[in-house]
């Protein structure tokens, strides 16, 4: 109990140090590094709060999958010549005013929701009420595939028009030339044959057991795109001018996978959204997995598709 | 019959999206038509059934609330999907010409304006402060890609900003949904609206909720981002921005505060909202007749449009919600036909400084005349619908005693008269000197003939809203919120 409550303080230093640290820092590299730390402590807060689902797609996508970004990001602008944003062009002064109202807002929520009793019919408690009945045994995927489907399938839209977008923001530009290791190095070779179906298994593993335990499609989508950024990053696979049938197909299989089952139970006679068994879990769980990747790698890499180097 | 006339509603246009990305080039247009020409069957039964005085409910996936999502629709519901398809049908036959499905531009765009209007739809329906939370984003989101859809520099810049500022306001609204759940144990607004009490937290998260719609639909002093979204967007784009989107966020907030205890907050809450209106339709009037440029003027004009709904706050009265709605329709297509005739101005020009219209009266009749007749519903002229929905609002505040909102009301429209008056007479003065005209293909002449019909077919209807106003008053006055009497 007591070291339980030490970490916990601990922790919550750390963020608010971290984060101080991330916003008047005087570089920029060091100040996403720093961040990227911030999103792991973040992950361990959510695993702290009781909430592993959470907590493993905040590791996976928030501090593994946006650091990449940013540390891809600030590469491109030192090739720019723009990397040392110099503290001048920051505003620190801007900070501590936001800071400080973020802290009253916080503190005036903690103070007023403490007399705050619990609900007893609230919808989380339904959930764990009614979960068995739908042959699932972890509530989040429950709740995400099963109760409140609708807001998954707009998620994976939301997914979807951030690809577009970027393809329509790329134009018909030339995919960029990525900055690449060399393969032949055995560091690189040894990573890539051991790193890569290893995080393959992992995704399959999160996916197959997110019915029941923590994971699920998002996560096991998220460590499948460190899998993907690492074959980017290694040249194994290079950026194409334009996107095949396949890629497009991958692309929307998530959302159309979700939409198309939600929509048949209507020839059934059911709501919309209404799932006819567990095939459909898996099937769209799958689907979803595969599209969040793909989407993922692609946006990482800039590029409208993916594929092996043609010689 | 309403439980796929809903799902069409939501599931066409997202369909025309999904095959539209796989599909060839050539099936894009087919496909672009048909996904939007299921909507306007779909409308049918759900007026029907709301006239008779039902409330339309689906449970998606039969779990009701709390447990799911319930889709909901009343009378404000169905005004607004009403207002939606028909500014949709219209400015995508703009959009037909404009970007060409067929062609590279039309293959970027076509997809995200499906999915937006797939969102907006599922946004109307939803009674759910959580679902409402993802169809907001995504709208933001796709308005965000549409902004940036043809890469010019300005608009990606303007595209940014409003997705940061976008992101900061759903950050507010999540957090004011956390909020509301662990008071209440429910997402539903409805159940939301039956289990709050006032207090502390409730006014906290109501604040929260607020201050993230109210930068979601640019209300002064949140506005900065929207002149240059709106003003830099494509023609199509910023106007089903102007018309729709701003309005989705709005309506959320009046959902809120009407139905979903929002209006706990109190009168003095209440009476901030309606001042926020105030300034916005003084300032951004003001900033309007400043602007050099045609579609920044046509932006601030939305800016100042959306500051009388915010009247209806203080009002809280039948007549102001009758007012207030009744304007967001007339607004919404006035507003969609302005952009458009702006847009396709600003083609014909190849500028769009407001110098460059002089004799643009006579060249391009068809757009300066649909710009003419939309902007006599914008300065609330009579016959058309914005002359309506003025005189309701300040017949509403007159009751209501609120004299400074009638003096608002009037001089805004006063305002909106110069502006509107600036841009037409400058379009019959005397050209400066005669421009050259670029002889144009016979497919793009064809093509811009297509746009400026659209434009004019949408000022058409914003003009037919003034004359035949009585069955659109009549379904908004079948919603009216819980407690407010006729």
């Amino acid at each position: 109990m007591t070291i339980g409550v030490l970490v916990d303080v601990l922790l919550a230093l750390s963020l608010v140090g971290l984060s101080l640290q991330v916003v008047t820092g005087r570089a920029l590299f060091r100040d996403l590094v720093l961040f990227i730390l911030f999103g792991l402590l973040i992950a361990l807060s959510w695993a702290r709060l009781g909430a592993p689902d959470v907590a493993l797609a905040e590791a996976a996508i928030g501090a593994g999958l946006t650091g990449a970004l940013m540390l891809m990001a600030y590469r491109r602008l030192a090739a720019g010549g723009a990397a040392d944003v110099s503290p001048a062009r920051r505003r620190p002064l801007l900070a501590l005013p936001v800071a400080a109202l973020a802290g009253i807002l916080v503190a005036i929520i903690g103070l007023s929701a403490q007399g705050v009793e619990r609900v007893p019919d609230a919808a989380g408690t339904l959930v764990l009420q009614e979960l068995s009945a739908t042959g699932l045994g972890n509530p989040i995927t429950g709740v995400l595939l099963v109760f409140r489907g609708l807001d998954t399938m707009l998620e994976m839209a939301v997914l979807l028009v951030a690809l577009l977008g970027a393809w329509a923001v790329l134009g018909a530009a030339h995919p960029g030339r990525l900055h690449q290791v060399d393969r032949e190095t055995p560091l690189v070779s040894a990573l890539l044959t051991t790193v890569a179906p290893v995080t393959l298994l992992i995704a399959t593993h999160l996916l197959l057991v997110g019915t029941d335990a923590p994971g699920g499609a998002f996560q096991a989508g998220a460590v499948l795109t460190g899998c993907g950024v690492l074959l980017v990053l290694t040249g194994t696979v290079r950026p194409r001018a334009a996107a095949g049938l396949l890629t497009k197909l991958l692309a929307i299989a998530g959302l159309a996978a979700f939409a198309l089952i939600g929509v048949s139970a209507l020839a059934l006679g059911r709501a919309p959204m209404t799932l006819p068994g567990m095939w459909a879990v898996y099937l769209i769980e799958t689907a979803m997995m595969l599209s969040i990747a793909l989407t993922m790698t692609l946006l990482f890499a800039r590029s409208r598709a993916l594929g092996p180097e043609q010689r | 019959m309403t439980t796929e006339a809903l799902t069409l509603l939501v599931f066409a246009p997202l369909a025309g999206a999904l095959v539209m990305v796989v599909a060839p080039r050539r099936a894009a247009a087919p496909i672009a038509v048909l996904s939007l020409l299921t909507l306007p069957p779909a409308l049918v039964p759900l007026t029907r059934a709301v006239r008779a005085g039902e409330l339309v409910q689906l449970p998606l996936a039969g779990f009701a609330a709390p447990l799911g999502i319930v889709w909901r629709v009343d009378a404000l519901a169905v005004t607004m999907l009403l207002l939606s398809v028909a500014v949709v049908l219209l400015v995508s036959l703009h959009a037909l010409a404009s970007f060409p499905p067929e062609r590279e531009s039309g293959q970027r765009f076509w997809p995200l304006w499906l999915i937006l209007v797939s969102s907006l739809h599922a946004l109307f329906l939803s009674a759910d402060l959580f679902n409402l939370y993802v169809t907001l984003e995504l709208v933001t989101l796709a308005g965000v890609a549409l902004i940036a859809v043809r890469g010019e520099p300005a608009a990606m810049r303007a595209a940014m900003r409003y997705l940061l500022l976008g992101l900061m306001a759903s950050l507010f609204y999540l957090l004011a949904t956390a909020l509301l759940y662990g008071q209440t144990g429910t997402l539903d607004l409805y159940l939301v609206g039956e289990r709050l009490e006032a207090g502390g937290l409730t006014a906290i998260a109501v604040a929260l909720m607020a201050t993230g719609l109210l930068l979601k639909a640019a209300i002064v002093p949140l506005h900065v981002w929207l002149p240059a979204a709106h003003g830099k967007a494509p023609g199509p784009v910023s106007a089903v921005l102007s018309a729709l989107v701003v309005k989705a966020a709005l309506y959320i907030l009046i959902r809120l505060w009407f139905w979903g205890g929002g209006g706990q907050a109190g009168e003095h809450a209440a009476l901030l909202l309606g001042v926020l209106g105030a300034l916005a339709i003084l300032y951004a009037s003001a900033a309007a007749i400043a602007q050099r440029r045609l579609k920044m003027l046509v932006a601030y004009s939305t800016l100042a449009q959306l500051g009388y709904v915010m009247l209806l706050f203080p009002l809280a009265s039948a007549g102001a919600y009758r007012a207030v709605v009744f304007h967001v329709v007339a607004h919404g297509i006035a507003k969609a036909a302005m952009f458009l005739a702006a847009a396709n101005l600003l083609r014909a020009l190849g500028s769009e400084r407001l110098q460059r219209l002089a004799g643009a009266g006579s060249r391009h009749g068809l757009d300066v005349l649909a710009f003419a007749l939309a902007g006599v519903s914008i300065m609330g002229l009579p016959p058309s619908g914005g002359f309506v929905a003025k005189w309701l609002l300040l017949a509403a505040a007159w009751q209501e005693r609120g004299w400074a909102w009638v003096v608002v009301i009037s001089v805004g429209s006063l305002l909106a008269a110069v502006y509107v008056f600036r841009v037409v007479s400058l379009a019959f003065a005397q050209p400066l000197r005669e421009p050259e005209r670029a002889a144009s293909a016979g497919e793009e002449q064809g093509r811009a003939q297509l746009t400026s019909v659209a434009a004019l077919l949408l000022a058409a209807l914003a003009i037919v809203l003034g004359l035949a106003s009585a069955p659109l008053i009549a379904l908004i006055d079948q919603g009216l919120p819980p407690g407010m009497l006729r």
